[in-house]
């Protein structure tokens, strides 16, 4: 055996060394005339020696088979012979690369994106064992206590929550790292273990301990892994924790997107988070549970076991409801269904699964089209090669020989444009996750290229190589013995050439259709009326759960504090709409009766003094509220337009009382016109507005603050009012309504950038196929126009000839598009899968490039001479 | 193919009769060692060149001989092989391995056709 090795190991060298084949000839000439000297002494016949030494090519053969590794060094030296050919003509080298590298570029960057938010699993323990509660929804504690004291079907559960940045304190400023509450048992169930010190255990559950567990990225930049951060203290709201342990770096926490640093026990999240009803009300859903299925059980017989349960706990529910038999009926359909969770806690998946995997499609377009024009540059080539194809199988080198020695130089580009490609995809995957994060912070997204993304890049650089060289070869190699047949030959050529337009354009068509389709949809979302200026107008949030200062008080601080900043017009606060998704009220209407199954709920949001004249929304019936509305006058409120249709068929509110739960009747003194809130696709909800200061309710909320160049004086606003506030986001109206859009946002630019590349390869595919046309037809066109044909009838000639392929592909791809498109209506708005505008704009458009293309090599067989064309045959 | 069978199955015998040749009368070319093995085995191995000059490369390849051009007694250029240590304790193992083998075969033959 380790002969055997020796001897590979000697091939492997002597491979990339060459043997000397003139030692080796000299040794058989030797041979050969030893033997006939031999012969001859011995009178024996000469002839016959020579035949029983055999034949000197053959052996010489077989010692350069043996001295090296066949397939290797034929790969080696067509590998030298296409770098040759490349090198010779640059241009067409740069062009192939590139084109090849934006597709595999692009294709790489979009599968890492699905990879790490669809594909991956999460680097725990059985991963295929652990089934998630309810796609991202979310459980009270005392449900997920319940639930895990009665259900046998798991021997585990744990429940997580992000908590998104929170400040905590080391040594003296205050830091914001993302933080996450975990249950005790969460390492162990998972099985990820301490990189360094320990993790949580079960009994912390039951005992609250202030310990703290770090990522290997936090104990990178913080600590810069020194193992004395173990130990090392800090403040949390006055309490002090204590660092326990380090995670392993490979695991990210069970959330994609988050990459929290600083993990704590959820028995702490009371103290933390400043209320102890986190941990003790059954109406607080915050938590993320996960179980491990226990051995023999299925996820759907665990399915069962969990139904059963629940259908307890809401039907206790429904029963202690107050609201009438449609809230009944709500809170009983309430499901919880189990799913499969190997990659972790669903989040952006839910948001981002379906737009990648359009783009995937996209982006695979791309390559195709990249391919085809590829595939066209090399069989041209391989024409203008085919005398020396010709002679090398006339002179008995194998069809596979030939094609391999093809092969190796479309193998050179892939590889080239391979390894250019994941440069691009590394590039092009960061800024889409710039883009899916939206100006907000980063999504902590881990997209260091690892072996699948690299061996993706691979596959597709290599099936590519596989599309664009391989069906040249073998066309270049089916008539290599027919002796110049030129005339068939090209023909074969011209069916390949139409073929390949009519391809590309077809699919170009697909893509500029979808980006017509996005890009319409993006314009349809910017023209929706919103109710309210929203220029120079920001949102800031603002961290005020600190003890010691009333809600109200602080509040009527700092919007003196802000109103008295240089820029700031006007300053108001409101609980939610415009930010959050408001809460939900139900509610009693002067005159109105539900009906049995008509929903009771309406959104409520507590607005402080000033909010209608900060977002600029005219008042159009009654007043708004004043500081006549005090917490010990009679309660009024102001109502939407919105709320006026579906209450009072737009007749006036004005006078009527509404009331919520409990009997206290509040008059309607106003109507406003309706605000969009936060997302531009949503229907406009019928919205009760209640002054924050008469009610002293809302905790939290948003300031709202119409100026220029707020987003510098927030600090120092807030400072001065306190020195510990902190603005947790700042953002304009504008960002607002853009983050509700984002997945329009990215479709619709992504769709424009790719049907342009789309457009430009293909404009460089006709010119291709068309120049070449032209000039292998130089003879016939100079001919006719020797005959008297006219330049114009001459440009005319070559452009119907382009028309009709590309016609073809025009009637393909619209027809393909017809079928396709339907499958994005959901992520369409405000115009149809087949929207006419959309789909003439992108047969038009193709049309008109693919023409203008084909024209310039016409005009130049239009001014051929036709003296010069009939003489340089 | 056949051809190529057999050439396995000679393959090895081929690499024990170079390495007993050169083992035996020292450095030779390879002209040389495939006149010895015809002669010695009366004319039934006739090795052509395709045949030997790969083996020759092989069992260089594997460490077990050295090539060298040297000047015949004719004075012609000429590559010598010659046998190395590993080379002589390969040749060790395999004789015992293939009289082993033989006396087996013998036995079987002989005795176990019954």
């Amino acid at each position: 055996m380790r002969f055997r090795l020796l001897e590979w190991w000697q091939r492997w060298r002597e491979t990339f060394r060459h043997r000397d084949a003139r030692e080796t000839e000299e040794e058989l000439r030797f041979h050969l005339e030893m033997a006939e000297l031999d012969a001859a002494r011995r009178g024996e016949d000469v002839r016959e020696a020579r035949l029983r030494a055999g034949g000197l090519t053959h052996a010489a053969e077989a010692v350069r088979d043996q001295g090296s590794i066949r397939w290797l060094s034929d790969f080696l030296r067509d590998s030298r012979h296409g770098i040759r050919l490349l090198g010779r003509s640059p241009l067409f080298t740069v062009a192939a690369i590139v084109s090849l590298a934006l597709g595999i570029g692009a294709n790489t960057a979009i599968f890492s994106l699905i990879d790490t938010v669809i594909l991956r699993t999460m680097p725990v323990q059985e991963p295929d064992r652990l089934v998630q509660f309810a796609g991202g929804r979310v459980l009270s504690y005392p449900l997920f206590r319940q639930f895990g004291q009665e259900l046998r079907c798991f021997t585990d559960m744990f429940a997580q929550s992000s908590l998104g940045r929170r400040d905590i304190v080391f040594d003296e400023e205050p830091e914001a790292v993302k933080a996450e509450v975990v249950s005790g048992n969460y390492y162990s169930v998972i099985g990820v273990s301490a990189l360094a010190g320990r993790t949580f255990d079960p009994e912390m559950d039951r005992n609250p301990t202030p310990v703290a567990v770090i990522s290997h990225a936090f104990w990178m930049r913080r600590f810069g892994l020194n193992p004395a951060a173990i130990g090392r203290t800090f403040r949390w709201n006055g309490r002090v924790f204590t660092i326990i342990g380090v995670t392993p770096p490979e695991f990210h926490g069970m959330t994609a997107g988050t990459l929290p640093e600083i993990t704590l026990p959820l028995s702490m999240a009371g103290e933390i988070l400043e209320d102890p009803a986190w941990l003790t009300s059954d109406s607080m859903s915050w938590l993320s549970v996960m179980g491990r299925l226990r051995p023999g059980y299925t996820i759907e017989r665990a399915q069962t076991e969990v139904s059963t349960i629940y259908s307890r706990v809401i039907g206790a529910q429904a029963e202690h409801s107050s609201g009438n038999e449609f809230s009944r009926q709500q809170i009983l359909a309430q499901r919880m269904p189990l799913e499969a969770s190997g990659n972790g806690f669903d989040s952006l998946r839910s948001r981002f699964a379906e737009p990648l995997r359009l783009l995937m499609g996209i982006v695979a377009l791309i390559l195709l089209i990249a391919c085809a024009n590829l595939a066209n540059l090399l069989l041209g080539r391989a024409t203008t090669r085919r005398r020396e194809i010709a002679v090398r199988l006339a002179i008995g080198a194998g069809r596979g020989r030939v094609l391999r020695q093809l092969l190796a130089e479309g193998m050179l580009l892939a590889i080239a444009a391979g390894g250019l490609g994941v440069l691009l995809a590394w590039w092009l995957s960061n800024a889409l996750v710039v883009m899916m994060s939206n100006g907000g912070e980063r999504i902590g997204l881990n997209l260091r290229p690892d072996v699948r993304i690299l061996a993706f890049a691979a596959a597709i650089s290599g099936a590519a190589c596989l599309l664009f060289s391989l069906a040249p070869a073998i066309q270049a190699t089916r008539q290599g013995l027919q002796p110049a047949l030129s005339e068939a030959r090209l023909g074969a050529r011209w069916r390949w050439g139409r073929g390949l337009i009519a391809a590309q354009v077809a699919i170009s068509v697909l893509l500029v259709i979808g980006a017509g389709l996005f890009g319409r949809t993006l314009l349809r979302l910017y023209a929706i009326e919103t109710g309210f200026h929203r220029d120079d107008v920001t949102l800031i949030s603002v961290k005020t759960d600190r003890a010691g200062v009333q809600g109200s008080t602080l509040r009527r601080q700092i919007l003196e504090s802000l109103r008295s900043m240089p820029g700031v017009a006007s300053a108001s606060f409101e609980n939610a709409a415009l930010s959050y998704k408001g809460s939900l009220y139900g509610t009693q209407v002067e005159g109105y009766t539900y009906g049995p199954n008509e929903d009771i709920h309406v959104q409520v949001n507590y607005i402080a003094e000033d909010y209608f004249g900060t977002l600029r929304t005219p008042v159009i019936l009654g007043r708004e509220f004043n500081n006549r509305d005090t917490a010990t006058q009679a309660k009024v409120v102001v109502v939407n337009e919105a709320f006026a249709r579906r209450y009072f068929q737009g007749r006036s509110p004005l006078g009527k009382w509404i009331e919520f739960k409990g009997p206290k009747r509040m008059e309607i003194v106003g109507m406003v016109k309706d605000i969009r809130p936060r997302c531009l696709r949503e229907e406009i909800p019928a919205i009760v507005y209640v002054d924050a200061v008469q009610f002293n309710r809302p905790q939290s909320g948003v300031y709202i603050v119409r100026g220029a160049g707020i987003a510098g004086i927030v600090d120092s606003a807030l400072k001065r009012v306190d020195r510990h506030l902190l603005a947790t986001d700042v953002r304009t109206l504008d960002e607002n309504l853009s983050r509700s859009i984002l997945r329009e946002r990215m479709l619709g630019t992504l769709a424009g950038l790719f049907g342009a590349l789309s457009l430009i390869l293909v404009s460089v595919g006709v010119y291709g196929v068309m120049a070449f046309q032209v000039a292998r037809r130089q003879k016939e066109i100079g001919i006719r126009m020797a005959l008297g044909a006219r330049p114009v009838q001459v440009t005319g000639m070559v452009l119907a000839e382009t028309a009709v392929p590309v016609g073809a592909g025009v009637g393909i791809g619209l027809v393909g598009a017809l079928g396709l498109t339907r499958l994005a209506e959901k992520m369409l708005y405000g115009v149809t899968p087949t929207d006419p505008v959309a789909f003439a704009g992108a047969s038009w458009l193709l049309i008109f490039l693919a023409l203008l293309a084909a024209y310039v090599p016409s005009r130049r067989a239009a001014q051929l001479s036709p003296v010069e064309t009939l003489r340089c045959e | 193919m056949p051809n190529e069978q057999k050439a396995g199955v000679l393959q090895g015998t081929l690499d024990l009769m170079v390495l007993q040749t050169l083992a035996t009368l020292g450095p030779m070319h390879g002209y040389a060692i495939s006149a010895r093995i015809e002669q010695v085995s009366s004319g039934a191995i006739q090795l052509n060149m395709g045949t030997l000059y790969p083996g020759l490369l092989r069992l260089e390849q594997r460490g077990f001989i050295r090539a060298q051009w040297e000047r015949t007694e004719t004075n012609r250029r000429a590559r010598y092989y010659s046998i190395t240590a590993a080379g002589r304790r390969q040749l060790q193992t395999e004789r015992a391995e293939w009289s082993r083998m033989a006396r087996i075969m013998q036995a079987m033959l002989e005795g176990g056709a019954g």
